[in-house]
């Protein structure tokens, strides 16, 4: 009997173990670079020793990986170069104006990107290209922050990554004009996995504004398995948008590793629309104190997708402040998972933490898994956290339709009010406006239920 | 203008509504008053559609059209204004988005054009130089964080921006110092004109020295009891609602 039931078990465990061993041992960059060798290779043991994450694993309890290993994900190493600027039109964001970077299919476009003149100590280019070039200027900064990753995910990057996106802002160093990172992925033939590694570096007082955005062309079918390392010198500040709007047949995993030295500021804003399933990691830790991290989110989900947002962050040292704040609507069969940890460690004292997820539920059978938790070790802190499961209130929605608006669009204005919140912290005016009215349209395709 | 027949409504097993008749003509100032408990705000509710009451007998008419027909949006697209007593806090809805997504769609149904931003501007400038208000509350989610008489005063600026043909007017005196009181009926009787009828609902008979009714109802019990001039007004204010509702039991 038990053998029969470990049977399933044993195969997903080997179907599991051969694709990940299939894609560790795909073409690398920065290959001939000894110190990039040694992580690598340890990546791959570390993917190599993994057995498939369960149900009974915490960290996917609610994210099964069944869907992801049965697409059969292969690695591409030619660079898909055929694109031309009029072929990413259809994606762009009307009036933002930055300095864009375009990758496809995970790696560097040349051709797409337009960088514009970089004020001086600004660095943007291809991770492939600069372990060519100029490996020293990675060196002790890729894989420091992200090290052995917190899931086999992030190994499995590490031991494959291809390519990616470079930003390097020296000392004092300030952008003003928004980098905006178009993540574009197109259909394969075969159903493909990109695993971009991006690093992006502020040196003491930088500053910064990053626009990621995940785009498809069509309904492409594709698996993107992507590491962003973020290293904060002190005094450092970084805002940055992350807009998640992907076909409904794409897979996506990001785990964002996030290293914050004294005083530093980071502002991320995490917009997930889109792709079947999403499975987002954000880690935090704090190298000085003073420093702030502050990580808003806001998902919808509807009929096939599955968002999943998990969160890390770790007060080792005092004084520093955090905050999460998530909100999700889930429509449809639409499923979400919010799993937050604050750990405070004994020596963190005065340290400020707020965690909160809030989720409306349009019908019956969207489902959402929320798991704020806070471990505290030091006794003179301020920390909270708070969920929130609701429907649209009754009340509301009369007050809107007595004034002869209808059912349909009361119910999309104050859809659109409750993901306000975190959608007016998006900068510039004409990204907050574009995801406004991305956010409207989606809305408008949900049935009244 | 309004028509009011035989109307009863439960809440629950409870009947409130027990065998109501009104008439309202274009231009007329009704005031119905009475007792807590007595049914005023059961009518206002049942009238403008909202949920959890049923209509288990009678009949209500705006200008001809069975409003029983009609969902909530429809009869406010019809003509039909509700002041509500509690205004509802809508959090990241804009006062002023609202108010022309309210405005488009009753003229849209009306087959009017809808309003471009230009247009609308123009207009609640000039509606609130009539109202004697300034633009603060625009700017600001739908009535979120607005103090008792801002809510108020909010109710009555989107009635002059719709423009209904009737206004029931849900104890919008409650929890008014005099001072907001006063705006809010200037407000009021700044949009009274001989194609537009109110009905206003209240306890006290404080709110009828700033609105001149022209007709006052005693409603106790589901019914109204007693109709009259504003002097019955007065006589309620003198002698309370027990001689009226006792006279009735008895």
């Amino acid at each position: 009997m038990s053998a029969a039931t470990n049977r399933p078990q044993a195969a997903a465990a080997e179907a599991f173990a051969g694709w990940l061993q299939g894609l560790a041992d795909g073409s690398t960059a920065g290959e001939e670079q000894g110190w990039l060798s040694a992580e690598r290779q340890q990546a791959a043991e570390r993917v190599r020793a993994q057995s498939v994450p369960t149900g009974k694993s915490e960290e996917w309890r609610y994210t099964g990986l069944r869907s992801l290993i049965d697409q059969g994900f292969v690695q591409v190493d030619e660079p898909l170069t055929a694109l031309t600027p009029e072929d990413i039109e259809e994606v762009l964001v009307p009036g933002l104006d930055a300095c864009r970077v375009v990758l496809v299919n995970g790696r560097y476009s040349e051709t797409l990107s337009d960088l514009g003149a970089l004020p001086r100590g600004v660095r943007i280019g291809s991770l492939r290209a600069m372990l060519a070039s100029d490996p020293e200027a990675l060196q002790g900064v890729l894989t420091r922050i992200a090290g052995a990753g917190n899931h086999v995910f992030a190994a499995l990057n590490t031991a494959a990554m291809q390519d990616g996106l470079v930003v390097l802002l020296e000392r004092a160093a300030l952008m003003e004009r928004p980098i905006e990172v178009i993540h574009l992925s197109v259909g394969m033939d075969a159903p493909r996995v990109a695993q971009p590694r991006h690093l992006i570096s502020l040196g003491e007082g930088a500053q910064a504004q990053v626009i990621e955005r995940y785009v498809s062309l069509g309904d492409a079918l594709y698996c993107t398995n992507s590491v962003l390392e973020i290293a904060l010198g002190r005094d450092a500040l970084l805002t940055h948008a992350r807009v998640q709007q992907e076909s409904l047949n794409a897979f996506h995993i990001t785990g964002l590793y996030l290293s914050q030295d004294a005083n530093s500021r980071y502002a991320g804003v995490n917009i997930g629309l889109g792709a079947t399933w999403a499975r987002t990691d954000l880690v935090t830790r704090f190298s000085g104190e003073h420093a702030e991290c502050d990580l808003q989110g806001l998902y919808l989900a509807g009929d096939k997708q599955l968002i999943d947002y998990h969160m890390d962050v770790r007060h080792g040292l005092p004084h520093c402040r955090s905050r999460e704040r998530f909100k999700g609507i889930l429509h449809g069969k639409g499923r979400a998972v919010f799993d937050g940890l604050v750990y405070v460690a004994r020596d963190a004292q005065q340290t400020d933490a707020d965690m909160s997820n809030r989720n409306l539920i349009l019908s019956p059978n969207a489902e959402v898994d929320t798991k704020p938790q806070l471990e505290i070790y030091a006794d003179d802190v301020k920390c909270s956290h708070g969920t929130t499961v609701g429907q649209i209130e009754p009340e509301a929605l009369f007050y809107l339709r007595s004034r002869g608006i209808s059912a349909a669009l009361a119910r999309r204005m104050l859809c659109l009010g409750f993901a306000g919140e975190i959608i007016d912290v998006l900068g510039p005016e004409a990204l907050r406006d574009y995801v406004t009215e991305q956010v409207g349209e989606r809305l408008e395709r949900v049935p009244l239920e | 203008m309004l028509s009011v027949k035989g109307l009863k409504a439960n809440v629950g097993d409870e009947e409130i509504l027990r065998g109501l008749d009104l008439e309202v003509k274009p231009g007329e100032v009704h005031a119905i008053m009475g007792p807590n408990g007595s049914g005023k705000s059961t009518f206002a509710h049942v009238l403008s559609g909202r949920e959890g009451y049923e209509v288990t007998a009678g009949s209500a008419t705006l200008e001809g059209t069975d409003l029983f027909a009609l969902e909530p949006e429809e009869r406010a697209r019809l003509g039909l204004f509700l002041a509500f007593q509690y205004p509802v806090e809508l959090p990241g809805v804009n006062n002023m988005y609202f108010l022309k997504a309210a405005l488009n769609a009753i003229r849209k149904s009306r087959g009017e054009e809808e309003l471009d931003a230009v247009s609308f501007m123009r207009l609640m400038k000039e509606r609130l130089k009539v109202l004697h208000l300034d633009d603060s509350l625009l700017k600001r989610p739908v009535n979120f964080g607005f103090s008792g008489g801002e809510k108020k005063r909010n109710e009555i600026f989107q009635m002059a921006m719709l423009e209904p043909k009737l206004a029931i007017l849900d104890e919008t005196d409650s929890g008014l110092d005099i001072d907001a009181l006063r705006i809010v009926a200037d407000g009021v009787n700044a949009l009274r004109g001989p194609e537009r009828s109110m009905i206003v609902v209240t306890h006290y008979q404080r709110l009828l020295d700033y609105i001149e009714p022209d007709h006052v109802h005693v409603l106790a019990k589901g019914r109204i009891i007693r109709s009259g001039g504003k002097e019955l007004a007065l006589e309620l204010e003198e002698k309370g609602y027990g001689w009226i509702v006792d006279g009735e039991a008895a």
